[in-house]
This record gives C-alpha cells, sequence and structure tokens, in this order.
C-alpha cells in the first residue's frame, strides 16, 4: 500500500465486542480502500461482534465511499460481524439519496450510543 | 452533443490541475468553500461538492487526470458557479450509455455521471474517442 | 416696388435661427432667440421661442415622470422581495416538525407536495431528528389532496434519507382513495411503514418505542444480575 497515507491511518478502537471506527478526515479513494480491509482485519484479529463507524464528520459522502460503506456491511455480514454507520448528516444523507444510493440493507444509528444499543439488541437476538 | 466552450463575460476563479488524489480531496474542500461564498446552503454545498467529487474520480481513474476551471457567471438569468473538467483521456465511447443509471465501464462506478447530473442544475458533457472528455456543472442558489 | 419684406440682416438673423436649433437639437434648451426687431421674420422667431417653451416644459414633465417610474419599480421590486419572503416562510411554516412523544416526531403534511415544498420539507425533518434525538418519525399525509408518482416519489426520497441517518418513518392518513391511486399507478410502498390513520401510527409508534424500552430494561436487568453473580 502507498505510503504516504499510511501516517493517515484511522484509528479502530475495540471496547468488549465491538470495534469502534471514528472517520475524522476528508476521504479519498485510497484512504476507503485502506480503511474496509483493516476493519476487516481487525474483526478477524479480535473477534469482534460488531463495528460502529462514525461518519459525523464526513461532509460528503459520494458514491465511491458510499459503495465502500456498503460493502463494508456486506463483508463484516459474512464474517458474522455486524455493522451500524452512525451519525451521518442530513445535507449528506439526502445527496445519498439523490445519487441513487439508498445503501438497502446497511443498517444506521443516530449517534453513538443508539448505534452501541442497536448492536447489542442484534447481537442478543442471535443469541437466543 | 455540442463541444464546451466559456463564456468571456465569465469571471474565471480558479484553474487546478488535477494528478493525484491529494488534488482531489483539495479542488473538493475549494468548490465547498466557493458554494459558500456563493451563500449556497449546506445541501446545495454538500450536492455541488459530491457531483465534483464523482467527476474528478473519473477524470482521475480513466483519463490519468486533467484541469478543474472553475468560473462564475449568468447562466439563465442565474448567478451560477460554474465548473468545467476536462481531460486528455480516451474519451467516451457512447455518451448516451454513460449517462444512464446503474451503466458501469469496469471501475464499479454507474452513479458517476447520472449521478453527477442529478445534483446539479445544469450540466453538459461533451467527448470525442481518443481527444477527450469535457463536462461542465452549473449550480446556482 | 417697394418689397414688402423688410428684413434687417436677414442672413445674420437666419444664421442664427439655425445655430439655435441645432443647440436645441443637441439639448440645450438655454438659448433663446431675440425678438426686439418687428418684421415678418419675428414671428416665426417667436414661434420657435415658444416651441422651445414647451419643449422645456414636456421634458421637465417626462423626466419627472420617469423619476415617479422608477420609484414606483422600486417599490414593486421592494414589495416582491416581501412576496417570495414571506413564500419561503409560509413553506417552512406549513411543514411544522413537532416532537409529540419521547422519540416519535409528527410532520403533518398538508397541501400538494412538490419538489420545492418536499426539499424544505425533507430538511426540516432531517435536521429535528438530529436535533431531538427522536428515532421515530410520523408523516401524516392526511391533508395531501392527491398522491401521484412525484409525490410518492418526494415521499419515499424522505424516508429513505431518514432511515440513513438512523430514524424510521411512518406514513400516515392514507385514504382509500390515496390507497387506490398508488396501487392503480403501480408505486411501490412496500418498503415504507403505512398506516390508515394517525392514531394507528401513533399506537404503531408507542409499541415500537416499548419495545426499545424494554429491550434496555432487560439489558441493565441482565447486567445487575452479572454484577450480583
Amino acid at each position: 500500500m502507498n505510503l504516504d497515507i499510511h501516517d493517515k491511518k484511522i484509528p479502530i478502537i475495540k471496547i468488549r465486542d465491538f470495534l469502534i471506527v471514528s472517520i475524522q478526515v476528508d476521504m479519498h479513494d485510497k484512504l476507503a480502500v485502506q480503511l474496509q480491509s483493516q476493519i476487516l482485519h481487525e474483526i478477524e484479529r479480535t473477534g469482534a461482534k460488531g463495528v460502529l463507524i462514525d461518519i459525523s464528520v464526513l461532509e460528503m459522502v459520494d458514491s465511491f465511499i458510499g459503495r465502500m460503506l456498503s460493502g463494508m456491511a456486506s463483508m463484516a455480514a459474512i464474517m458474522d460481524a455486524a455493522v451500524v454507520i452512525v451519525g451521518m448528516q442530513p445535507a449528506v444523507a439526502i445527496t445519498l439519496v439523490e445519487l441513487g444510493l439508498e445503501m438497502p440493507g446497511v443498517d444506521t444509528a443516530l449517534d453513538m450510543e443508539k448505534g452501541m444499543e442497536m448492536l447489542e439488541k442484534k447481537l442478543r437476538e442471535k443469541e437466543s | 452533443m455540442q463541444e464546451i466552450i466559456s463564456d468571456k463575460n465569465w469571471n474565471k476563479l480558479g484553474i487546478y490541475p488535477i494528478v493525484d488524489e491529494h488534488d482531489i480531496v483539495k479542488v473538493r474542500s475549494i468548490v465547498r468553500q466557493h458554494a459558500k461564498d456563493f451563500r449556497m446552503g449546506i445541501v446545495e454545498q454538500t450536492r455541488i461538492t459530491t457531483a465534483i467529487s464523482e467527476l474528478l474520480r473519473n477524470m482521475y481513474n480513466y483519463a490519468n487526470g486533467g484541469d478543474v476551471v472553475i468560473e462564475s457567471g449568468d447562466i439563465e438569468e442565474h448567478n451560477a458557479l460554474i465548473i468545467t473538467c476536462i481531460d486528455k483521456g480516451p474519451g467516451i465511447e457512447n455518451v448516451e450509455l454513460a449517462m444512464s443509471d446503474g451503466y458501469t465501464s469496469g471501475m464499479g462506478m454507474g452513479y458517476g455521471l447520472p449521478g453527477a447530473k442529478r445534483l446539479v442544475d445544469k450540466f453538459e458533457i461533451y467527448s470525442e474517442p481518443q481527444k477527450g472528455t469535457t463536462v461542465r456543472i452549473m449550480k446556482w442558489k | 416696388m417697394e418689397n414688402n419684406l423688410d428684413f434687417k440682416n436677414a442672413k445674420e438673423r437666419i444664421e442664427h435661427i439655425e445655430d439655435v436649433l441645432s443647440s436645441v437639437a443637441a439639448g440645450d434648451l438655454d438659448k433663446r432667440l431675440q425678438t426686439d426687431i418687428e418684421d415678418d421674420l419675428t414671428g416665426i422667431e417667436e414661434a420657435i421661442n415658444i416651441l422651445i417653451e414647451d419643449l422645456t416644459y414636456e421634458l421637465k414633465q417626462s423626466k419627472k415622470m420617469k423619476e415617479e417610474l422608477e420609484d414606483k419599480l422600486n417599490k414593486i421590486q421592494e414589495q416582491q422581495k416581501t412576496i417570495v419572503q414571506q413564500q419561503e416562510d409560509l413553506l417552512e411554516l406549513s411543514s411544522p416538525v413537532t416532537k409529540v412523544w419521547d422519540n416519535v416526531l409528527i410532520l403533518p403534511v398538508i397541501g400538494t407536495l412538490d419538489s420545492q415544498r418536499t426539499q424544505i420539507m425533507m430538511e426540516n425533518l432531517l435536521q429535528k431528528i438530529v436535533e431531538t434525538g427522536c428515532t421515530i418519525a410520523i408523516l401524516d399525509i392526511t391533508g395531501v389532496p392527491t398522491v401521484d408518482t412525484q409525490v410518492a416519489n418526494h415521499l419515499l426520497k424522505t424516508v429513505t434519507a431518514a432511515r440513513l441517518l438512523g430514524a424510521d418513518c411512518i406514513i400516515s392518513g392514507i385514504s382509500p382513495a390515496i390507497a387506490q391511486t398508488i396501487v392503480h399507478l403501480g408505486i411501490d410502498l412496500s418498503s415504507i411503514k403505512t398506516k390508515a390513520t394517525l392514531q394507528d401510527a401513533m399506537l404503531f409508534a408507542m409499541k415500537k418505542n416499548n419495545q426499545l424500552f424494554e429491550g434496555k430494561i432487560h439489558l441493565e436487568h441482565k447486567e445487575q444480575e452479572e454484577d450480583d453473580k
């Protein structure tokens, strides 16, 4: 992978069974691709059952990043981990819908707390 | 399809070359700043920034980069932000097909051009195989 | 035979007339012809002077009128601005979003839904969802006279955008007539939760709320049990 983006690696934090990713930088495509495989590797390494991706700082999600996020959710699902996208800005949501990316099948939550509740509920449903 | 030329009366705000991905990030934020200067609302700002992101990606992936010209001028009696993306890439064989929803030429696009068109007020495209593609988007408040 | 036309300095005076006339033509209305000599040319000279006076007066009048018109135009433009502003205000007013219950927002939609209104409505609703943290929103369309393909698409767009934020929308107030049109037009609303009346939607929202709430209690309970161990 390219060296110049290595220093910009997005941190992934593990809390209990979950991974928390907070995207704080304006994403470009390589960074998005890198983040996707980074998260998948962390799921494998830690055995996490859920991933929260906070995008509240992102001012723009275009088709590439949108597809990366929904692809991320499907890939994690195959690895038995649920993904919740958290904190999308209203303007971003409107633009995504107009762009034609409705991200079906991707779980979303208003904030981290609600996202966490959602993941816990999902886990409980899976266990029972 | 008509060739895209600039109007003499338009005000040139800047010209930026797109060479690598960082240029895309940079130009995106420049476009957002111009949209703010045009007093566009947050949704409008996001629309034009997203549209330009789609166009710049096409330019970077298919044509090895190109130039972006940002202008302001009167379009249909509106003071519009006019952004033109010019590349000297392989061009688009079938523009009509490329403009239809869901079409992809292999790199998993399919939203780029038609998506960008939906996000702006006016959209023009001119492409010649082997010579390159010019796309112009216009947005007003 | 005596010449009945007795002109003194006739050539000079005619030249003067030409002079004054060309000044007038150039827009200088201050010059007048001298009429102190009494002869047949005097009548012409006086007539020219009167014409110049008339012209001056007319010009003044038209200038005044032009100013008045410009004034009026400015006023009209001013009024137009106010009207546009009021229309915008009205649009915002016509889509009030209220929090009616814990976690539940209601947006009553009244009147025809065009793209501009949907735009404002959608932005208002999404903003309110983010501000209040409510995860259930009811769009009540009892007050919408007809639902065509365009209106349905606008509603779908709003619901989808809200879902991307993490909120669920329920559309209520679907009358038999609207249900018929929707099916006849082949519009697919199966991805959206729809209810016949606002009351049904409220009950559904509360039930959903309870589920969320119970889920939380259940969880806290479980944690406490674990703590007890």
